[in-house]
């Protein structure tokens, strides 16, 4: 409406400008004369003007009928659009509200769906089972058809058999029919059989009685015939019995008879007995007597004491014991003969022993004689000697006693004694030597040498004090000197001896001597023997190992190239050998590594499942279209290589598909691919 | 046994020591483990429990070596028996059992026997062998494959048999010896002693 006043106003202003601007031209240009006409014209022009501002006005009354007209058309079309727009938007909401309904209810449809398309693979693998079930029912439908068949085969033919075992029966009854018929008969027969054989027995029991009366008979009458005949032979036996019987009297008689007589004999022998033996009583008792004065005689003529035989056995024992103690004497005596003997015998040879002992001592009498003559000789020159030397000492000492050199001299003096006894001993030795060695040449010789020492003793006791001092302070040096070397010697000695029993004990030898042999298929030689052998197998083997299997490990190489080593001096060959093929290992690793990524990737792309080794036959499956990045497969790898799917968080949402696709269907690649499918659907649809 | 209870002549003198190296071996070789210890039998001699090997080989060596050794001990030419013992690896003598025996070679002309009865023979070498075993706790462990040889120093005029060679005397570098206990026949006398490498350590 405002934007409809100020259109007007601005119109009115131009208008009224351009009215203003037009005037002033004709007022200024006009003569007066023209005035009037100029005025006419200006009024005409201005009534021109009024009429055309009129016909604008009207114009303008027009445009803004016109325009308030459009203006209430268009309010009222816009009212119009707004309340449709109010509702078209009320529209929108409501189907807004639909949609959402609408939603929720193909979600709900999609769960309904899903459960439905559950209810269906359910229904499907019931059906399959049913259709499973139908089928082994089916089978054993037919199964039991056949059965049936072979059933109807087996009851025809046992229909047959039926039949056929009818017309058996029939002709078996028949039969039955003719055997009891021929059994009746033969019953018959039996039975008129059995009363034959009754009557039979019958008979038979008959005949037997009567054979046994028979056989009574015969004996009765053979009874008979002896009784009649020992009746005929009765008279006889009467005769026959009374002589007997006047035997018997007549016997009865001559037997007592006879008793008596044996009687008579039997005293008359004892009677006879006992004559005998008194007879020979009488004999002996003559013998006796004939002894006894043998005995007698005897007594008379040894005119011992002898008046019995036990006083002669005494007697006799007595001269037996004095035998016996004879006996003993003489075997002592003779054994004391032969000791003393013996003794005898034993003395002889000590006596000759002694002889030669005798003679021996004797001997060694006469040489002890010389030598103590000779040695009293030596004794004497030596008193002689030792005399002159305490002289020669005295002489010493005196010529000393001034400086007073007690200590010196006494040590002087025992130095002279030892030089004497040296030289007593050195004869003793000498007299010894002259004892052994025979002849008088050793004598002369030692007497000699006595001589000499003596005289040198001499001289040594004449020359002077000092140079014996010296001398002897020189000997005794070299003396020293001699014990210092002898000992040294020794223990060289020694420890030579030691050594050598050391080099004994380690196993020296004197080659001169000795030699050292060994069997030649010892032990030692036959076990080197192996491990050279094995040592060279060991050399020939690493090289084809070496083509064999170039990825084995550097250890086992390096091992046994140390072996190799050990046998060989090629070293830096070996080396280099080593180190080439420890580089080419290095490749071939890195090669092997960059393969298996590339295999690894190629795999996750192909089947979608990216496959770790997690532990030893283990096996972890993670789906490219996994929600979460837990949510992988775990497959263990069985002793006989079968794999197995082990449980995880996943898979226990998996229960189905593992029931159809790995319990059901026992394929692993279709289960994973079922998961797949499903997890692929979840992402996209979602 | 040729020789009577009462006396020994020189034929069972060197019978009885040929037994004594076959048993003292055995028990040497069964002591320091130069053969598995299941290859050995128990037997009893000298009223002792003994070692004997059951091994073919080792057993066919040895009564090779000792039937020979009985025939010199017989001639008296041979001087010492030694056991060496050498490491397989480094080809080293590792131990030396030496045993010396001095033959009294006059034995060889005079055929009467000696007056020693074989009991009191038999109890000396008993005490050797008891000896030889109890050697084993100062002698150092062998710890390496080791395999052992016999050495029979005989005198230099003999006539070396067949299969028979040669050898060094395998002596031991740096070794310790010890001595151990003889034994006499009264014509064999056997001094025994053992030299074994000297260990670092010890």
């Amino acid at each position: 409406m405002d934007l409809e006043d100020d259109t007007t106003v601005l119109t009115t202003l131009k208008s009224f400008n351009s009215f203003i601007s037009r005037p002033e031209h004709p007022q200024r240009l006009c003569p007066p004369l023209q005035l009037l006409e100029a005025a006419e014209k200006v009024h005409s022009i201005n009534r021109y003007l009024q009429l055309d501002q009129e016909k604008k006005q009207m114009e303008l009354s027009h445009k803004r009928a016109r325009y308030e007209l459009e203006k209430a058309a268009s309010d009222s079309a816009r009212d119009f659009e707004v309340d449709r727009n109010q509702e078209l938007l009320g529209k929108i909401k409501k189907l807004e509200e639909r949609e959402t309904e609408a939603a929720k209810n193909l979600s709900d449809q999609m769960e309904e769906n899903h459960a439905l398309r559950k209810n269906m693979e359910g229904l499907s693998k019931k059906m399959e089972e049913q259709d499973s079930r139908l089928n082994t029912a089916n089978q054993t439908i037919i199964s039991l058809k056949d059965e049936i068949r072979e059933l109807k085969q087996k009851i025809q033919n046992q229909d047959l058999t039926i039949s056929a075992q009818a017309l058996e029966n029939q002709e078996l009854q028949e039969q039955r029919d003719l055997q009891r018929r021929k059994y009746q008969d033969v019953s018959q027969l039996c039975q008129s059989l059995q009363a034959a054989q009754s009557s039979c027995s019958e008979h038979v029991i008959k005949i037997k009685e009567l054979e046994r009366r028979l056989a009574f008979q015969e004996q009765d009458i053979s009874i008979m015939k002896t009784v009649k005949s020992e009746v005929a032979r009765v008279p006889d036996l009467e005769k026959e019995l009374k002589r007997l019987r006047d035997d018997n009297d007549f016997l009865r008689e001559s037997r007592e008879n006879c008793s008596l007589l044996k009687e008579e004999v039997e005293g008359l022998r004892k009677k006879l007995e006992r004559m005998e033996k008194t007879k020979e009583e009488l004999v002996n008792m003559e013998l006796e007597k004939e002894k006894l004065q043998a005995w007698e005689n005897l007594g008379q003529s040894t005119g011992l004491n002898i008046r019995k035989p036990e006083d002669l056995s005494r007697e006799v024992i007595q001269i037996q014991q004095r035998e016996i103690a004879l006996k003993e004497q003489n075997y002592i005596l003779n054994s004391r003969v032969r000791s003393v003997e013996r003794s005898e015998s034993e003395l002889r040879t000590e006596l000759s022993q002694q002889r030669n002992k005798t003679l021996e001592e004797q001997k060694k009498r006469e040489t002890q004689d010389a030598l103590v003559r000779r040695l009293q000789k030596r004794v004497l020159l030596l008193t002689k000697e030792r005399d002159g030397m305490r002289a020669i000492l005295e002489s010493y000492d005196s010529e000393l006693a001034p400086s007073e050199y007690s200590p010196q001299l006494s040590k002087r003096l025992r130095e002279a004694e030892d030089i004497l006894q040296k030289t007593q001993n050195h004869n003793a030795e000498m007299e010894v030597s002259s004892v052994n060695a025979p002849g008088h040449f050793c004598l002369s010789k030692v007497e000699l040498e006595l001589e000499t020492l003596k005289q040198q003793q001499a001289s040594t006791a004449e020359s002077s004090s000092l140079v014996t001092k010296e001398e002897v302070n020189i000997l005794r040096e070299k003396i020293e000197d001699l014990e210092a070397e002898r000992q040294r010697l020794e223990e060289q000695n020694n420890i030579l001896e030691m050594r050598l029993e050391r080099h004994n004990l380690q196993g020296d030898y004197d080659p001169v001597k000795t030699q050292v042999l060994h069997f030649k298929m010892n032990p030692t030689a036959v076990a080197k023997q192996q491990r050279r052998l094995c040592a060279r197998c060991r050399m020939e083997e690493p090289r084809p190992i070496h083509k064999m299997t170039p990825a084995c490990t550097s250890d086992v190489i390096k091992i046994k190239l140390l072996c190799f080593l050990q046998t060989s001096g090629c070293v830096a060959d070996l080396r280099k050998q080593m180190e080439s093929s420890e580089l080419r290992n290095q490749r071939l690793k890195e090669v092997f590594q960059r393969k298996i990524q590339e295999f690894r990737t190629v795999c996750y792309v192909l089947t979608g499942y990216q496959i770790d080794v997690t532990t030893e036959n283990q096996y972890r499956l993670t789906s490219v279209y996994a929600e979460h990045m837990n949510d992988s497969l775990l497959f263990k790898k069985g002793s006989s290589g079968s794999m197995q799917l082990m449980e995880t968080e996943f898979s226990k949402t998996l229960g189905e598909m593992v029931a159809l696709h790995l319990h059901h269907q026992k394929s692993i690649p279709a289960f994973l691919s079922a998961v797949t499918l499903d997890l692929f659907s979840r992402q996209t649809t979602v | 046994m040729t020789s009577t209870l009462k006396g020994i002549t020189l034929k069972g003198s060197a019978e009885l020591v040929a037994e004594f190296f076959s048993f003292g071996i055995n028990s040497i070789l069964y002591q320091r483990g130069i053969y598995p210890p299941e290859t050995f039998t128990r037997v009893t001699h000298y009223d002792m429990s003994l070692q004997l090997t059951t091994d073919p080989k080792l057993k066919s060596y040895l009564t090779n070596v000792v039937s020979q050794l009985k025939e010199w001990l017989f001639e008296c030419t041979v001087q010492k028996l030694v056991l060496v013992i050498t490491c397989l690896e480094t080809n080293e003598v590792l131990e030396r059992w030496q045993f010396d025996i001095e033959c009294d070679k006059s034995a060889k002309e005079s055929s009467a026997p000696r007056e020693k009865s074989i009991k009191t023979i038999q109890d000396e070498i008993r005490s050797v062998i008891r000896q030889i075993t109890a050697t084993v706790t100062f002698l150092p462990l062998l710890e390496t494959p080791c395999a052992f040889d016999l050495l029979v120093y005989t005198d230099k005029d003999l006539v070396i048999p067949e299969k028979w060679e040669e050898s060094g005397p395998q002596i031991i570098n740096q070794s310790e010896e010890v001595r151990l206990r003889s034994f006499t026949t009264s014509i064999h006398k056997v001094n025994s002693m053992v030299a074994y490498k000297r260990t670092d350590s010890a």
